[in-house]
């Protein structure tokens, strides 16, 4: 006999209370467990996605819905720039890179991003196995989730739907293949198509003469005609065509002050600055997170307090074994201890049940939603946050046995034994 | 070895019982014998050290027991003396065996299994040790009672109506067990009663409630 074979004789003799208790405690881990990882997730994926993106230039129109349009691919854009912009900010001492975005058409939900090689290189994106990157116009790489949800390898052929959800009219006439497959890169890259701009251009009828080498083209301005080529227009159909917006780097840190000042103020485009967005965005959906967490805990210290009436009460069914144990020698510490144990033992195995269930519900959460909203949540990963839990629901656990501890102290065996 | 001098008994100040002079050498009973009311529990409980004297003195070898308080009492009754209560307070939640192993563990003792089980040999409980108190009869119930208050090899057992709940049987086979257990430690014997059946045990009795 010592104090856990002790402890697991008690909890056993009063199963269904334990468990119960136990029960309560584990649901308050698990909200908490919920809360904390999904937050934790949706900050990662939104700084990872921000990632080397300072400021996006689009049209006039709310700042917010061009971060989420552009950044985050979750908005529609609110319109378009001319393109000829791009030169004007390549101009810009204080721009650093510029990485086009060209909007219009997607396939089965997953949106077809007209753009350059450098919005792949800005996360980072590797190429899986024996792809390669377009290197003209109506060649497609697709993100790594997009790949496996629509079953498309490289060599395959598909048709854009228009608009950014399903259910557009499609353009059969132009067909996309796929001539690689990003590796899963945690970002926005992963549930997108990625092309050359000018693909999109060619599909709208903005400029179908004009598909090549998007490299080439913002290297060097030069133009390549393709098959379809009808030369000598090039600077009346620069003015026609257009893109969504322009993902901005800085040069110097300088940029931040004056670049989205001047972008505002003197031209026709607005300049939006993501980490700004997001961090006001935070604000607002911070506080529903903070009042889901308070719940949260609310309902670990509820079950702390479960805890502590549980052990009340099987405390004053026990008194008499209490009492007994004094009158056998027993220290009144060795009792506290051994309720302070027992009290231990159910946080512990509420602690326990809470986070596997928990991680468990964010895992089905993180499969469901991932579907229907683009968002990629696992339950398969543990953050620090999760280690003050830990110590939180011991601390909980101990302190709910405090009170009966207290009363160990009070116990007169004569009248508890004797008179009764 | 077991002294009581000019002893007054009660709580809460009130005065309940007096025992003016006892004295036992190791190994010798006693009978405290009175009706219900005569304050012989409380006698008892006095000497046992859970109630404090309101006067006089109770010494166990030298060492005076109605000077100690709380646990240091608890410490020395466990280690020098057994108490078989009225009411028997099995703990439910253990089983035969381990109410045993309970005594050992709370005072602190190693807990010699092996003695243990012979003692529940002893008392006739062997094939009980695995059961939970609940299980057991009443005549059962008390010899656990009896096991635990031998267990840690006491010089004195102390017994609070021991038989007055059994039937004339189970009343001498538990009388006979008692002295035996008492007689295999060598511990003295201090029963309260108002049981007559038993006074034929004991040489020494003490009438509570007469003027002695």
């Amino acid at each position: 006999m010592n104090i856990l074979s002790l402890t697991l004789a008690y909890l056993r003799a009063r199963a269904l209370n334990t468990a119960l208790t136990v029960v309560t405690f584990a649901t308050g881990v698990t909200l908490i467990v919920v809360v904390l990882l999904i937050n934790e997730q949706l900050q990662n994926q939104f700084s990872r996605n921000l990632k080397g993106i300072d400021l996006v230039v689009g049209s006039k129109g709310s700042p917010l819905q061009l971060i989420m349009s552009s950044v985050f691919h979750l908005d529609i854009p609110s319109g378009t720039i001319p393109f000829k912009e791009i030169d004007k900010l390549r101009a810009n001492p204080l721009v650093g890179k510029v990485i086009p975005l060209a909007l219009g058409d997607n396939f089965q939900g997953f949106r077809i991003v007209g753009t350059t090689q450098g919005y792949a290189g800005l996360y980072q994106a590797r190429l899986r196995g024996a792809g390669r990157f377009w290197t003209k116009g109506m060649e497609v790489v697709l993100g790594a989730e997009m790949a496996s949800q629509t079953g498309l390898k490289t060599g395959d052929v598909f048709s854009g739907s228009h608009g950014l959800s399903r259910g557009g009219s499609v353009h059969a006439e132009i067909p996309y293949r796929v001539v690689g497959i990003l590796e899963p890169s945690g970002t926005v890259l992963d549930r997108l198509a990625l092309t050359a701009f000018e693909s999109v251009w060619q599909i709208h009828g903005h400029d179908a003469g004009h598909v090549e080498n998007s490299k080439n083209q913002l290297q060097g301005g030069r133009k390549h005609d393709t098959d379809h080529s009808n030369g000598g227009e090039d600077h009346a159909e620069n003015e026609n065509r257009v893109i969504t917006s322009l993902l901005i780097s800085y040069s110097s840190p300088v940029a931040a002050v004056i670049l989205p000042n001047e972008i505002n103020n003197s031209t026709s485009l607005l300049a939006a600055s993501p980490s700004y967005e997001v961090a006001r965005l935070n604000r607002f959906m911070g506080a529903g997170t903070d009042i889901m967490q308070s719940i949260a805990w609310f309902l670990v210290a509820l079950a702390g307090v479960s805890i502590f009436a549980g052990l009340y009460s099987a405390m004053d069914e026990r008194r008499y074994d209490l009492a007994l144990m004094r009158s056998f020698g027993a220290a009144p510490l060795k009792l506290v201890l051994l309720l302070v144990v027992e009290s231990l033992f159910i946080a512990f195995f509420g602690l326990a049940g809470g986070v596997v269930v928990g991680h468990g519900l964010v895992e089905v959460i993180g499969t469901t939603v991932s579907m229907a909203r683009n968002l990629h949540v696992s339950g398969l990963v543990m953050f620090a946050g999760e280690a003050w839990l830990v110590v939180a629901s011991l601390v909980i656990g101990g302190l709910a046995a405090m009170i009966p501890a207290i009363r160990v102290y009070r116990i007169d065996i004569y009248r508890t034994l004797v008179q009764r | 070895m077991f002294e009581v001098e000019k002893l007054l008994s009660g709580y809460d100040g009130k005065i309940v019982a007096k025992l003016p002079r006892l004295e036992l050498a190791k190994g010798e009973h006693c009978l405290l014998l009175g009706a219900s009311g005569s304050g012989k529990t409380t006698l008892l409980c006095t000497l046992a050290g859970y109630l404090t004297p309101i006067d006089g003195a109770v010494r166990m070898n030298g060492n005076e027991i109605s000077g100690l308080r709380g646990s240091r009492a608890d410490r020395f009754r466990s280690l020098h003396m057994g108490f078989v209560f009225q009411t028997l307070h099995m703990v439910n939640a253990l089983s035969v065996l381990d109410n045993l192993l309970l005594v050992r563990y709370s005072a602190g003792l190693p807990q010699e299994r092996e003695r243990a089980e012979a003692l529940l040999e002893m008392l006739g409980l062997a094939d009980k040790r695995h059961e939970k108190p609940l299980a057991l009869s009443q005549g059962q119930q008390q010899r656990v009672a009896i096991a635990r208050a031998v267990i840690n090899c006491p010089e004195i057992i102390l017994g609070d109506e021991p038989t007055s709940a059994l039937d004339d049987r189970s009343c001498e086979k538990v009388m006979g067990l008692l002295l035996d257990v008492t007689a295999s430690v060598g511990a003295s014997l201090i029963v309260a009663t108002h049981d007559n059946r038993i006074t034929g045990y004991f040489s020494r009795q003490i009438v509570l409630g007469d003027d002695q």
